[in-house]
C-alpha cells in the first residue's frame, strides 16, 4: 500500500516542482531581483495556500470515504464572521473568539454527518443545502456589514516568538503531518479507506461505518473552520461572503493531490501539495503580462491536465 | 447442419505480466452445445471477453462460420451474432423489460422516434417463446434473478444471435429455474443456435452439453466427448491432479454447552420462529431455496439487521448485537454471500483486508505494521492463499483465493461460531475442496460452523445436521449422514409428512 500512495504523492510533488521551475524560468528578470523566486513571495504563496491547504486536508478525508463536502467555503466564511462578532462586537480576546470559530466547524460537521448518516441523504445534496444555510447565517449575523479585525490586531505581532505570517504555513504543516500519520498508522485512517473502498464490506467487517463517516465530516468541518480562523486573521476581517466559491478550489486541491471522487483512494499530503500547486499558479499568473484575463481558464485547464498526468503516472507505476 | 461454427485459433492475451490466455485453439460445431470448463484463472473469462468484444486478443483470431470475427466492442459482437448471457446481472433495473431487451439498439421510426409498439410486440413474442411471465412494460427490478437472466437470452435472440454464450448462468438459480433455462436453451439449439456454456457445475455441463473443452492456466487442455468421459476425468483435466478424496468427518459432534443457541428468532416478513442450537465442533448446514430467508437469518444473527422477536445465546451468554462489531465481540464471524460486494475492500492490500475485522473491533487505534504483517502472513499460509505477496489488492487474485481471504479475515478474529453464507459460490473445483477441508479442520478444532449453501451435495457432505428452511420457516432438521438429496429437497420445496 505504502508504495502506491507514496507514488501518488510523489507524482503531485513532481508536478509542483516542475511548476516552480517553469515560472522561475519564464519570469526570469532582465536585471534585478527575481519577482517570483524570492523569500517574500514564497511566504506569500505559503500563507495564502495554507487557507486552501488546511481545508483540503478535510476535503481529502471526506472524499476518501466516498463522500463530498461542498460546505467548506461557507464554513470558512461563517467562521470569520463568528470570530469577528466575538472579537470586535463582544470585545473578547482573540483566542476565545477563535475557539468560537472552531465551534462553527464542529457544528457544521455534526449537521452534515447527521443528514448523511442519520437521514441517509446523498453527501452532495446534504452539503449543498448546508452550504447555503451557513452562508445565509453569516449574512444574518452581519446584516451585510463586515467586522474589521485588523484595527484590533496588533501590528507585527508574534505567536510564541514566531512572526504571525509564518503561523498559517506552520499550522498547515503540523496538521498535514498529524493527519498523514493518523491516516496511515491508525485504525481510524484505515477505516476511512475501507469505507470508501467498499462500504458494505466495511460494515460486514465490523467497521462502525456511521461513526467513521461522522468523524470524517466533523474533521472536515473543524479543518475548514481552522482555515476560517487563518483567513480572518490574514485578511483582518470577518465577512459573510468571504471564501466565496473556495469549496471547489479546495475539492480540486484534494483531487489534484490524488483523491478519487469514487472513494477509497487519496492522501492528505497530496491534497496539501495540490493546494500549493494552485497557490503557485494564482501567484505567478498575474505576474505574466497579458495573462490577467486568462488565469481562471489556465487554473481550470490545470485541474484537468494534472489529473490526467497523475493517472498516467499511476498507471505506469503499476 | 453440422460443420465448424465457431473456431478459436491460437488466441492469446496478456494483462501486464499475466498471461491470461496462451495459444488457445479449438472449434465448436455449428448447432452444438459446447461447454468450456476450468478453474478460476484458467482463462475462461478472458476468452469470453474476447468473444464479446470487451478485450481484443494480442494474437490469434476467432472465426464464425469461416469469417474472422473481430469485434472491437460488445455492440459489434452482438451485431456479428454473438449473444452473451452473463453471470452477474447486467440489466437496467430502472427500465422496463422491453427497454432492457432493446437497450442501445432501439427500434426507431422516422426522425429517430422510438418505435415503442414494435419493440413491445417483439418483446411479447420473445417472452412467450421463453415462457417468462412478464409483460413488456414490467419494470426490470420486479423480475426474479432467473427471469432477469432469461431477459438477457431474449436480448440475444432479439438480435438474431447465432452463438449464445452462457457464462455461469445458474449460480443463483434454483433447480426448477435451472430446468426452465435448460429447456429454453435446448429448444433454441433445435433452431440452429450454437451454445457455448461456461460453468463450474459439472452435472449441469453434463446435462446440457455434448462436448466439453477444458482450459487450465490459460492453455487449452483437451476437448472431451460427453458420452465417453466421466466427470472425474474432467476434474482431473481441470486441476491437473487427482481430486482429493471426499472424506466423511471422522469426529462426531461434541456435546456440552452449545456454542450457539437460537430461540424463536423472527424478523417481520422474512423469517419466523427459528430455533436451533449448534455444538462446539459441529457443522450445521442450512439449506433452502432462494427466498427462504437463509441469508437474512445469518445477517440478523450477525447484528446487521434488526430482529422482531427471539433470543440468541453464544456459549451460554445472551447476546443482543445491533452491529457487526458487537457480534464479533460475542465470538461470531460471518463470511458473507457476495465476496465482491460484502467481503473485500478492493482498494486495500490483501494484508489490510486480512486484518480488518480484527483491527476494527479490537478497540486499539494504533496500527502495528509488523504484527499485522505476521498475523496476515500466518492466515495466508494457513489458508494457502496463492498470491505473490500481501501488498497486492485482492482483484489480482482468482475468485477462489479471494474467498480464502474473506474466510481468513474472519478466522483471524478467532470466533467461536463461524457463519458461512455460500462459502464456495463461484469458486473453482480445487478451491472448493480446499474450503471444505478448511471448514472440517476448524470444526475439528472445536469451532461451531453454520453453513448456508444452495449446493445440496456440499451441504450433505459437510454438515453434521441439516436445517431446512422454506418461506422463512424451519421445515425440519435432519442428520447430515444418511439424509438423501430427495429428502432434503422435499422439505425445502413442499409440505410432506414429518419424517
Amino acid at each position: 500500500m505504502t508504495s502506491i500512495w507514496r507514488a501518488r504523492e510523489f507524482s503531485t510533488l513532481v508536478i509542483l516542482v516542475l511548476e516552480v521551475v517553469f515560472f522561475t524560468w519564464y519570469l526570469w528578470p532582465e536585471s534585478g531581483g527575481h519577482p517570483f523566486l524570492n523569500v517574500g513571495n514564497a511566504m506569500l504563496i505559503l500563507k495564502y495556500s495554507s487557507i486552501y491547504g488546511i481545508a483540503a486536508i478535510g476535503a481529502a478525508i471526506v472524499i476518501i470515504t466516498g463522500g463530498i463536502d461542498l460546505a467548506s467555503g461557507a464554513v470558512i466564511g461563517l467562521t470569520s464572521v463568528v470570530i469577528g462578532y466575538f472579537f470586535v462586537e463582544a470585545g473578547w480576546g482573540l483566542f476565545p473568539s477563535a475557539m468560537m470559530g472552531l465551534l462553527v466547524g464542529l457544528s457544521a460537521g455534526l449537521v452534515s454527518s447527521w443528514l448523511i448518516v442519520g437521514l441517509k441523504l446523498p453527501p452532495f445534496i446534504a452539503t449543498l443545502g448546508v452550504m447555503g444555510i451557513w452562508r445565509g447565517v453569516g449574512f444574518i449575523i452581519t446584516e451585510a456589514r463586515f467586522y474589521d479585525l485588523s484595527a484590533r490586531l496588533p501590528r507585527n505581532w508574534t505567536v510564541a516568538g514566531v512572526p504571525i505570517d509564518w503561523v498559517p504555513p506552520i499550522v498547515m504543516v503540523v496538521l498535514v503531518v498529524v493527519f498523514q500519520i493518523v491516516m496511515k498508522q491508525f485504525q481510524w485512517g484505515r477505516s476511512i479507506f475501507a469505507v470508501g473502498g467498499n462500504e458494505m464490506a466495511a460494515l460486514f467487517s465490523g467497521v462502525r461505518v456511521g461513526l467513521v463517516k461522522t468523524t470524517a465530516y466533523v474533521s472536515a468541518g473543524l479543518l475548514a473552520a481552522t482555515s476560517g480562523v487563518v483567513l480572518a486573521i490574514v485578511q483582518g476581517q470577518g465577512k459573510a461572503d468571504l471564501a466565496n466559491g473556495y469549496e471547489l478550489d479546495i475539492i480540486a486541491s484534494a483531487v489534484v493531490g490524488g483523491a478519487s471522487l469514487s472513494g477509497g483512494r487519496g492522501s492528505v499530503a497530496g491534497a496539501v501539495l495540490g493546494a500549493l500547486i494552485f497557490g503557485v499558479l494564482r501567484n505567478a499568473l498575474p505576474q505574466i503580462p497579458g495573462a490577467t484575463f486568462y488565469d481562471r481558464v489556465i487554473v481550470g485547464l490545470a485541474v484537468i491536465v494534472i489529473v490526467v498526468m497523475d493517472q498516467v503516472m499511476v498507471r505506469k507505476a503499476r | 447442419m453440422t460443420g465448424i461454427g465457431l473456431e478459436f485459433q491460437d488466441v492469446s492475451r496478456s494483462f501486464g505480466a499475466v498471461r491470461a490466455l496462451s495459444g488457445v485453439s479449438f472449434s465448436v460445431a455449428s448447432g452444438d452445445a459446447h461447454a468450456v470448463v476450468g478453474e478460476n484463472g484458467a482463462g475462461k473469462s478472458t476468452l469470453l471477453k474476447i468473444l464479446a468484444g470487451i478485450v481484443r486478443p494480442d494474437r490469434g483470431a476467432i472465426r464464425l462460420d469461416g469469417a474472422v470475427l473481430d469485434s472491437a466492442s460488445p455492440r459489434e459482437a452482438l451485431e456479428h451474432g454473438i449473444g452473451m448471457v452473463y453471470q452477474e446481472m447486467l440489466a437496467f433495473p430502472n427500465l422496463t423489460v422491453s427497454g432492457n431487451i432493446f437497450a442501445g439498439r432501439e427500434m426507431t421510426r422516422s426522425f429517430g422516434r422510438l418505435d415503442e409498439p414494435a419493440m413491445r410486440a417483439r418483446t411479447r413474442e420473445l417472452l412467450e417463446r421463453l415462457h417468462v411471465p412478464a409483460t413488456p412494460d414490467t419494470p426490470m427490478e420486479l423480475l426474479s434473478t432467473a427471469h432477469a437472466q432469461l431477459i438477457q437470452v431474449a436480448r440475444a435472440l432479439a438480435f438474431e444471435c447465432r452463438v449464445l454464450v452462457l457464462d455461469e448462468p445458474t449460480t443463483s438459480l434454483t433447480d426448477a429455474e435451472v430446468d426452465h433455462l435448460f429447456t429454453v436453451v435446448t429448444a433454441l439449439r433445435r433452431t440452429g443456435v450454437t451454445v457455448l456454456f461456461v460453468s463450474h457445475r459439472l452435472p449441469e455441463v453434463y446435462r446440457l452439453c455434448d462436448r466439453i473443452t477444458v482450459l487450465r492456466d490459460g492453455r487449452y487442455v483437451d476437448t472431451f466427448e460427453r458420452a465417453t468421459t466421466s466427470a472425474d476425468d474432467i476434474v482431473r483435466a481441470m486441476v491437473g491432479r487427482e481430486p482429493p478424496a471426499r472424506s466423511a468427518r471422522a469426529v462426531p459432534a461434541a456435546v456440552g454447552t452449545p456454542a450457539l443457541t437460537v430461540r424463536g428468532l423472527s424478523r417481520a416478513d422474512v423469517f419466523h420462529d427459528v430455533s436451533f442450537e449448534v455444538a462446539r465442533g459441529e457443522v450445521l448446514g442450512i439449506f433452502g431455496l432462494v427466498g427462504s430467508g437463509r441469508t437474512e437469518l445469518l445477517e440478523s444473527l450477525f447484528g446487521l439487521e434488526p430482529l422482531s422477536a427471539g433470543s440468541i445465546m453464544t456459549n451460554g451468554r445472551p447476546m443482543t448485537a445491533t452491529s457487526a462489531a458487537e457480534a464479533v465481540s460475542a465470538g461470531l464471524a460471518l463470511v458473507p454471500e457476495e465476496r465482491q460486494r460484502q467481503g473485500l475492500c478492493f482498494n486495500l492490500p490483501i494484508r489490510d483486508n486480512l486484518v480488518l475485522p480484527t483491527a476494527a473491533t479490537s478497540g486499539t487505534q494504533v496500527i502495528r505494521r509488523g504484527a499485522e504483517q505476521l498475523a496476515a502472513q500466518a492466515q495466508s499460509d494457513a489458508l494457502a492463499i496463492r498470491t505473490p505477496n500481501l501488498d497486492v489488492t485482492p482483484d489480482a487474485l482468482s475468485g477462489g483465493n479471494q474467498q480464502k481471504i474473506v474466510i481468513g479475515k474472519w478466522l483471524a478474529t478467532k470466533p467461536s461460531v463461524l457463519l458461512l453464507d455460500e462459502p464456495t459460490k463461484g469458486v473453482d473445483v480445487g478451491a472448493k475442496f480446499e474450503i471444505h477441508n478448511l471448514i472440517r479442520r476448524e470444526a475439528d478444532r472445536g469451532m461451531a460452523c453454520v453453513m448456508v449453501s444452495s449446493d445440496l451435495p456440499e451441504v450433505l457432505a459437510l454438515a453434521d445436521r441439516v436445517l431446512v428452511m422454506r418461506e422463512g420457516h424451519v421445515r425440519g432438521i435432519v442428520p447430515g449422514a444418511g439424509a438423501t438429496e430427495e429428502q432434503v429437497m422435499q422439505l425445502a420445496t413442499h409440505e410432506v409428512a414429518a419424517s
